[in-house]
């Protein structure tokens, strides 16, 4: 076939170029596997210093196990010593516990199989933000949040090329009654979306009713067999696990279920104000947690989490972005790696109450140091604001561009032929332009990465278009992708008994807000 | 998609379809590119006794202004208009001698230069290829020029427009002086000065004294095309084959 042929062939003309550019969906990956290598802040020797001082605070100090009889008695027979509530663990236990057990990676299986995602190794998962009670937009200013938040920020996840998991609590429905909710919450993911998510965590008995749900939607076989939840497991620094908590990793360890096992620290209130101290003081705590779940259920998922901020010795406020939390982040990160397990950290985090600069800036800080260090599973990627009481609308957005460029970078740098371009530069030559070459007509559409919120035109065009700034811009994004979704396929039978077993569970016991 | 799923059509013949047909598939070929077959179908026309104004306005004309309206839009890239103004030449070449012969009055056309001492280019290249694209014929200086340079090219060539631009702030007066120089001898009347570069402003082009600022390329095109009709409105009342 002569190239003309080709090339006629190959039009169709504005009609085809239209559709296939507005239908044209960024290429998504179900995860991230990274062509860049961590970078790290110590050597091995610093590690190892970090890693003796670890030791030291879980054999002399030890780590308390409140209200929980079970785990006392699971830590006596493990070989550790017991005082009260206080575990005190022989040199090397929790380490080995976890180093023999607990696997370097594993997959965990989203209800749409090409979306299910793979924690640890080389790979990062990118996850919303969790937690927050009140949402803020540019429309609404600051509120609590309600259930209808919560599914749209399930949708914008579900929306994003840039997220692979649905996250947990995406935002804090308060207009439902505290002892009911964690039905509505679990329900919306595995409804709106089909990307993986969490599970409660807020008492034993919501854990198990995720694993119920879980089975309905999976079948009970397959979730016994494989992971289909990952969920935040927080220690209370300094040295506590509470049993709220370690009732819930029960539940989900013995259903093969994973546990993000993740001290929640803000240095100087807990946990000493230096980078050292606080390393070490993770590491023991995250240690002792992840070598529990192992005491529980030997090979359960455990993830080593760590959420570190710094705090303004001023006023007692927690800050983000700050250089300090990330030495943090590198450091748990390199132990992390030495140890053999996946690591959680990281996000879009900041402490301004409105996507400005200081969001932006103090986010773009943690999102690019958690890249560099390695993180695995990256929770609260995108909406955080005001140190997670509220969840963005426009926030949303603009972290979920800034999930793009991760992207981009951990590609690496391509080497091959084309990557390399030499017959582009032959045929172009000194002193020529390249925006007709045959190289950049071939690769120009997915050369660079292309942000939907940033505005690069000229500055006549900005203000023609209305003088938009960053979040406004993202407001009228998320409006949009709201209005185009649509759910994905969910098997009616799956969807009537979901809801039947929620029904019936929530007929069992009063609504309670305690 | 894959371009080859796009359009599953095998080779057409451009011979074989009636005129509007191949009004519509040249509106196509223009948006994708293909030049030979700008080329051909130019020639096609023509040969059917089409004369060479409708063949510009109608078939070429229209169709690049359909480019346009979706560079505009963000639907089509830079490389792809570039393409599109490189197939637009192409047709443009078979008809310019046959439009000078029948006496009609061209698209517009211009002479544009980056100013002495500059020789950041890309900007001013984009503005020609689009105004090529619009079917306007371009002598491009290239880059260095001092005002002889302008001068000369304004003798020889006598167009509607004089472009320049300039990437720096410590280049872009000498824009000025070109225009003063062309008051001094009485000639700047004769043409359009458009201005462009990214230092520049609406404020800065009046004050060098230029007929406008443009902003990007697409705005170049809009304005030559408004300023050429209105100065062909007010000099003489006549034909003007200059699509909207």
């Amino acid at each position: 076939m002569s190239e003309r042929a080709q090339r006629r062939k190959g039009g169709g003309g504005r009609e085809a170029r239209r559709a296939a550019r507005i239908e044209a969906k960024v290429p998504t990956v179900p995860y991230i596997t990274r062509n860049v290598p961590c970078y790290e802040v110590m050597g091995e020797e610093g590690l190892a210093v970090i890693e003796a001082q670890a030791e030291t605070i879980l054999q002399e100090i030890g780590v308390e196990f409140r209200d929980d009889a079970e785990a006392l008695q699971l830590w006596k027979e493990a070989g550790a010593d017991i005082d009260g509530e206080r575990v005190r663990f022989p040199k090397g236990l929790c380490k080995q516990l976890v180093q023999a057990n607990a696997p370097r990676e594993y997959t965990q299986h989203a209800r749409n199989p090409e979306r299910s995602v793979q924690i640890g190794g080389k790979h990062m998962v990118l996850v919303p933000a969790y937690g927050p009670p009140f949402v803020r937009s540019l429309d609404d200013g600051r509120r609590y949040a309600n259930i209808e938040d919560f599914r749209n920020f399930v949708k914008l996840a579900y929306l994003s090329p840039y997220l692979h998991h649905s996250g947990g609590t995406v935002c804090e429905p308060v207009d439902l009654p505290v002892n009911k909710r964690h039905f509505d919450m679990v329900y919306a993911h595995m409804r709106y979306s089909d990307k993986p998510f969490m599970g409660s965590v807020t008492t034993p008995e919501r854990a198990q009713d995720s694993v119920e749900m879980t089975k309905i939607l999976f079948g009970e076989e397959f979730i016994q067999q494989n992971t289909v939840m990952t969920s935040l497991i927080n220690a209370n620094s300094p040295l506590v696990w509470d049993a709220t908590m370690l009732g819930a990793l029960k539940v989900y360890a013995r259903n093969n279920q994973a546990c993000v096992v993740s001290p929640f620290c803000i240095a100087g209130a807990m946990s000493p104000v230096t980078v050292a101290a606080t390393c070490a003081q993770l590491y023991a705590e995250a240690l002792s947690g992840m070598a529990f779940a192992q005491l529980v259920k030997p090979g359960a998922p455990v993830v080593f989490g760590t959420f570190a901020s710094s705090m303004s010795m001023q006023s007692g406020a927690p800050t983000f972005g700050t250089p300090e939390p990330q030495l943090v982040l590198y450091v748990i990160g390199a132990l992390a790696r030495r140890l053999g397990v996946p690591f959680r950290s990281g996000g879009g985090l900041c402490g301004s109450k409105i996507p400005d600069a200081q969001a932006a800036y103090e986010a773009s800080n943690t999102l690019q140091h958690a890249m560099l260090a390695g993180v695995n599973f990256m929770l609260h990627t995108a909406g955080w604001l005001e140190g997670g009481l509220a969840m963005g609308y426009e926030k949303f957005i603009m972290d979920a561009d800034q999930a793009g460029m991760l992207h981009a970078f951990l590609k690496g740098v391509d080497l091959s032929e084309n990557g390399l371009a030499l017959d582009a530069i032959r045929e172009v030559g000194p002193g020529a332009h390249f925006l007709g070459c045959a190289h950049t007509q071939e690769n120009f559409e997915s050369a660079f990465f292309r942000s939907t919120v940033a505005d690069n035109n000229s500055f006549e065009q900005w203000e023609v278009d209305g003088s938009l700034d960053h979040a406004q811009r993202a407001n009228k994004l998320w409006k949009q992708m709201l209005k185009s979704y649509e759910p994905p396929p969910l098997d009616p039978g799956v969807d009537e008994a979901l809801q039947e077993f929620i029904t019936r569970r929530k007929a069992e016991f009063p609504d309670s807000n305690v | 998609m894959s371009n080859e799923e796009l359009h599953e059509e095998e080779e057409l013949d451009l011979a074989s379809l009636p005129d509007d047909e191949l009004v519509q598939q040249m509106h196509d070929d223009l948006y994708d590119g293909l030049k030979e077959e700008i080329e051909e179908g130019t020639h096609i026309l023509l040969e059917r006794g089409w004369g060479p104004v409708k063949v510009m306005n109608e078939a070429l004309v229209a169709g690049m202004t359909i480019v346009g309206i979706d560079f505009r839009d963000g639907i089509l890239f830079v490389p792809e208009v570039l393409l599109a103004a490189n197939a637009m030449k192409g047709g443009m070449a078979i008809l310019r001698p046959l439009l000078a012969a029948t006496g009609a009055p061209p698209v517009g056309t211009a002479v544009i230069g980056t100013v002495k001492g500059d020789i950041h280019d890309i900007g001013k290249n984009l503005v020609t290829m689009m105004w090529e694209g619009a079917g306007m014929e371009v002598f491009d200086l290239g880059i260095n020029n001092p005002v002889e340079n302008y001068l000369e090219a304004l003798e020889k060539h006598k167009p509607d427009i004089l472009g320049m631009s300039a990437l720096l702030t410590t280049t872009m007066p000498y824009m000025k002086v070109v225009v003063e120089e062309l008051d001094k001898r009485g000639i700047r009347d004769n043409y359009i000065v458009l201005v462009g570069g990214a230092p520049l402003n609406e404020e800065f082009g009046k004050a060098v004294g230029a007929d406008a600022y443009c902003r990007d390329a697409a705005v170049a095109v809009e304005t030559a095309k408004e300023l050429i009709a209105a100065r062909r409105a007010a000099s003489v009342e006549q034909p003007i084959a200059v699509a909207a």
